[in-house]
């Protein structure tokens, strides 16, 4: 079995398959444990109105701005350049129309009518270069800055590293990267996803999920009292 | 699980003293910071315990969504003044973030295998003591910048109940709670004392003060900072109710406010405080209590009270602020105006945390005031760097001091002639301020200034 | 008597010398080697002696043969072809059963050590029943003439590779060349079927310079094996400005868009499709509108369909999707039913 079938095959299911059940462990392992109601008066029953806060914690208030300006603003570039990267680059959209096509028997064109639109390449490439500058850029912030540098572990070090590793392969196959045979760039690529996925359930990725839980639950008790939002 | 209680520990609670510009207890260079005698494994046992015990799913929550992006110093004035990461909100958590995981997380089973996680030590508890008592006043500001939402005061409170159940709280602050459980105030406010205050306070300001009365529509609390530093707060109430025409007493079965157990971490002791106040209002009937200028007092009974009484409360609690612009709203509080301009600082149990935002804005407007907001204010607003137990620390003093500076700037930017506030704990800090940098301004209370300036008939 | 070298042999067939120096400069060129090395290549086929070519096939459909044996009228490929001393070819040759046994017999004896062994199809191991040549089996045949072969060529990728009856779920157990044969060089000359001038090119590489030519690692000649599709596809440019054909017929394919959606596997696939191209150059796969198939690579079978873009892999399927749900769900709730009881005993104690 050469490297790309393995990626493209074993690799790319068992992945899947530890990314599925580290997943649900984490997050059902955490959502059902006790939670004790609040029998206070509430100020606002109408709690669920809190939830706005997932939109709200978007952007730090203008008073927090100074000190944080650098890392919101290095957050979005890489979080863009990625989920764009990641959802609008035309093999990536084949990939996830050939998962939903398996899982629900469709794909969006057989839904809707028109297929989920792609992005043109160079956009893709502009965007993805962004996000792995974004990277550099906090790692380098993570080991300058006092704070993030007491703070840091294991866990932001290698998240960080599973996640430019997809970016940066996916642009060296993309660019069909002089020297390297094509398909072995693309094994790597592929293998570095699958890291990331199998990493995914076990580190701070985990955020993706955890920031709705997060900031609804927060939002939902502040609401709750009236307190700032 | 017994917590380390007085009959297992051979100290009693310090003496007091009121001299200093803030209530404290005598000889605070003698520390004992661990109470009880057991062996470290049995601290480690009991801190565990007691996390396992708190831990609920809001709490795994927000221990899971942590990315480490450091963005919550920004937002504390420990850090702000100091720029020492040390003092960086969610570091405080540390030790407690490991045992979640090591104990009562999804993958506990693994980080408990594969040994991922060490469990906790006595040092690194002594160690964290610091950074959870004496460098955080609870006040939430970092909740309020954290991009994942986590309510990180919220973790610190609990953690503090480890604290308190390992024997490794700062001991003033066992002091003072050991009084108040015993005494009923921490302060050397005990019934006594109350009734005896109450008495003479009646006599000297000519104002009709009930006490324990069988049934009133209104229940007023006070804190023991008020009662033993701010008399003049005790008759302010008087003088208002009486103004409003409202049926009301203190009790002296229920009449603290402040509430040591929630700032010192020992449940028990909370819950105890707590119902004081709840079955005094029960047996007098009260529709309403209303808590005093304090912060905690005002977490403690109005969003933790029915939690501890184990069902919703029978009463409306409300902080006198709030009963004050309710009472503007009504038209029933007639005030005189005052042409001053004035800025308001925000306790933050009472605003930012408590949700009584616009309450005391109302009620300065209805004086009349030229209002000058500082800059942050409302939710944003600073922290004095007294509250959450952290004046009754002396360790703390330094940092105390240092973080006081952010205050005298904000006000002092505004140019207002008057400061005024709306707790106790946070009049308190600034006038140890005030006494340590020589400040020229002083603060003042919302309560009296109303009171000072009620439109009395002239019957 | 000696048989007649090959320039002997072409002008007897009145191939001119200016249309066999025609010849020689062509494949010199497609061989990827210097004009200087022109005159070499037209001495050594001149004097080359028609080598002896045992040519044996195993699980093949023929189609290989089909390939090579394109003739568009007298070709210099074919005369080529007719250049080699093919002693033993099923398809072509006009002996059959025990006479034809023989010639083979005869020809490996004569030319023991020294002869060109040729081989399509792949070779059976489940049982040697499965394949069976006057009633020896494959795998022994192959053996014994890999023995005396001076240089082995795996042609075709059942030969090379396996191909369809190596394909999952491979009842036959069958294998390449490569996998029995350890000992003797081996070219492997993929493809499905390989194009005819890649045949012609590898011999010619043989004749001119007595060994194999410069191979890859899955032993393909470089020279026709070493570069994508992809790399050389007149398409290319869709590829990069993102202008793909959605659907068979569709605006796009009419329009000769990149066929990546459509499951063109260029990227990885490594022949001279795209620039020898099929039918003496007419065209080749893509340039007929359908993608390549990946036919010269190893296992292009079982790599998803032929119709499943590359970025495709295999992700599981539904069933393998629930069933990590529903582990993953179980163990959420174990945990969260263990984290619960740990804290129902603390408060109890």
């Amino acid at each position: 079995m050469t490297l790309l079938e393995f990626a493209r095959g074993p690799g790319l299911q068992w992945a899947v398959t530890v990314f599925i059940i580290g997943v649900l462990w984490r997050l059902l392992g955490v959502f059902l444990l006790r939670a004790k109601p609040d029998l206070s008066e509430p100020r606002n029953p109408a709690a669920w109105k809190g939830l706005r806060l997932i939109a709200l914690r978007s952007w730090p208030r203008r008073e927090f701005l100074e000190g944080t300006a650098f890392g919101e603003v290095m957050g979005y570039a890489f979080h863009v350049g990625f989920l764009v990267s990641l959802f609008f680059f035309a093999p990536h959209v084949l990939f996830f129309a050939d998962v939903a096509r398996g899982l629900i028997g469709t794909d969006l064109r057989g839904l809707v009518g028109f297929g989920w639109p792609t992005l043109p390449n160079g956009i893709i490439t502009l965007l993805s270069a962004v996000a792995v500058a974004a990277l550099f850029a906090v790692l380098i912030h993570r080991f300058v800055n006092p704070v993030k540098r007491l703070i840091s572990n294991f866990d932001d070090y290698f998240s960080w590293f599973v996640t430019v590793a997809p970016l940066v392969t996916g642009l060296a196959a993309f660019s069909h990267l002089s020297g390297w045979p094509y398909e072995r760039l693309l094994a790597f690529h592929l293998l570095s996803v699958e890291l990331l996925l199998v990493w995914f359930p076990f580190g701070k990725l985990m955020h993706a999920f955890t920031i709705f839980a997060a900031r609804g639950t927060t939002g939902m008790i502040f609401e709750r009292k009236g307190a700032s939002l | 699980m017994n917590a380390p209680t007085s009959h297992t520990h051979t100290r009693k609670p310090e003496p007091l003293e009121f001299d200093k510009p803030r209530v404290s207890i005598a000889k605070p260079e003698y520390r004992f910071d661990m109470q009880g005698e057991m062996p470290e494994r049995e601290r480690v046992e009991r801190a565990m315990k007691s996390f396992v015990k708190d831990f609920g799913r809001t709490a795994a929550i927000y221990m899971e969504s942590c990315i480490h992006c450091g963005m919550c110093a920004e937002a504390c004035h420990f850090y702000e003044t100091t720029k020492d990461p040390k003092y960086t909100p969610i570091w405080k958590l540390e030790p407690f973030k490991q045992a979640y995981k090591r104990e009562y997380g999804p993958f506990a089973v693994i980080y408990r295998a594969l040994n991922l996680k060490q469990k906790v030590t006595v040092q690194q508890l002594q160690e964290w003591q610091e950074l959870i008592y004496d460098s955080c006043t609870v006040c939430g500001r970092c909740s309020l910048m954290c991009p994942m939402g986590i309510d990180i005061a919220s973790l610190v409170s609990q953690a503090r109940h480890g604290m308190y159940n390992a024997g490794l709280i700062p001991h003033e602050l066992w002091s003072v709670t050991e009084r108040a459980r015993i005494e009923g105030s921490p302060l050397g406010a005990t019934p006594k004392v109350f009734r005896d205050r109450v008495e003479w306070l009646a006599d000297d300001h000519e104002v009709e003060i009930p006490l324990d009365k069988a049934n009133a529509d209104v229940l007023c609390a006070m804190s023991s900072i008020e009662i033993m530093k701010y008399p003049d707060s005790v008759v302010a109430t008087a003088r208002i109710m009486n103004h409003l025409g409202v049926d009301w007493t203190f009790r002296l079965d229920g009449y603290e406010a402040t509430n040591f157990g929630l700032l010192s971490g020992n449940s028990a002791a909370q819950k105890l405080l707590t119902m004081k106040i709840i079955d005094a209002a029960v047996a007098c009937g009260a529709k309403t209590v209303i808590l005093p200028e304090c912060g905690h007092a005002y977490t403690a009974l109005r969003w933790m009270g029915a939690n501890m009484y184990g069902q919703p409360l029978p009463f409306r609690v409300m902080h006198i602020a709030e009963y004050l612009a309710e009472q503007v709203h009504e038209g029933r509080l007639r005030l005189k105006q005052v042409k001053k301009s004035v800025t308001f600082h925000d306790p933050c149990q009472v605003v930012r945390r408590g949700g009584a935002i616009e309450a005391p804005r109302e009620v300065l407007k209805a004086l009349g005031v030229e209002l000058r907001e500082m800059y942050p204010t409302k939710g944003t607003n600073w922290c004095c760097g007294g509250g959450g137990g952290v004046i009754a620390n002396h360790r703390a003093d330094d940092i105390r001091y240092k973080v006081f500076r952010i205050k005298m700037e904000q006000i002092e930017k505004t140019g207002a002639e008057l400061p005024v506030t709306t707790c106790a704990n946070c009049r308190q800090t600034f006038d140890d301020g005030q006494a340590h940098f020589k400040w020229d301004t002083e603060m003042h209370s919302l309560l009296e200034l109303v009171a000072d300036n009620l439109v009395e008939d002239e019957t | 008597m000696p048989s007649p070298t090959l320039r002997e042999f072409l002008r007897a067939r009145g191939v001119t010398r200016r249309e066999f120096m025609k010849f020689c400069t062509a494949t010199t060129a497609m061989l990827g080697l210097p004009a200087t090395m022109v005159p070499r290549i037209a001495a050594a086929l001149g004097e080359a002696r028609r080598p002896s070519v045992i040519w044996l096939p195993f699980q093949e459909c023929t189609g290989c043969t089909e390939s090579i044996t394109r003739a568009h009228g007298a070709t210099i490929e074919s005369l080529i072809f007719e250049a080699i001393s093919l002693d033993y070819q099923h398809t072509l040759q006009a002996a059959a059963g025990d006479a034809a046994e023989r010639v083979r017999e005869q020809a490996m004896k004569d030319n023991w050590g020294q002869y060109l062994l040729i081989v399509d199809g792949s070779i059976p191991t489940g049982n040697p029943g499965y394949g069976t040549i006057a009633g020896r089996d494959y795998l022994e045949m192959l053996k014994e003439a890999a023995e005396g072969a001076a240089a082995i060529i795996a042609l075709g990728s059942c030969a090379a590779f396996g191909g369809i009856p190596g394909a999952r779920p491979n009842p036959t157990g069958a294998v390449a060349v490569g996998d029995v044969v350890k000992d003797k060089p081996i070219v492997n000359v993929p493809g499905c079927p390989p194009i005819p001038v890649v045949i012609t090119g590898v011999l010619t590489q043989f004749l001119t310079f007595g060994k194999v030519p410069e191979l890859d690692a899955l032993g393909r000649p470089r020279s026709f094996f070493g570069q994508t599709i992809h790399d050389r596809c007149y398409r290319r440019p869709f590829y990069e400005r993102g202008q793909f054909a959605d659907s068979f017929d569709d605006e796009g394919a009419r329009a000769g868009w990149c066929l990546y959606k459509l499951g063109c596997k260029g990227p990885t696939t490594y022949n001279a499709c795209a620039t020898v191209k099929w039918n003496n150059g007419t065209s080749f796969p893509i340039e007929a509108g359908h993608g390549c198939i990946g036919c010269s690579q190893p296992g292009f079978w079982d790599q998803g369909g032929f119709y499943q873009p590359l970025s495709t892999g295999n992700w599981g399927n539904a069933r393998t999707v629930a069933t990590a749900v529903g582990v993953g769900a179980a163990l959420g709730i174990a945990s969260a039913a263990l984290a619960r009881k740990r804290q129902r005993d603390a408060e109890g104690k």
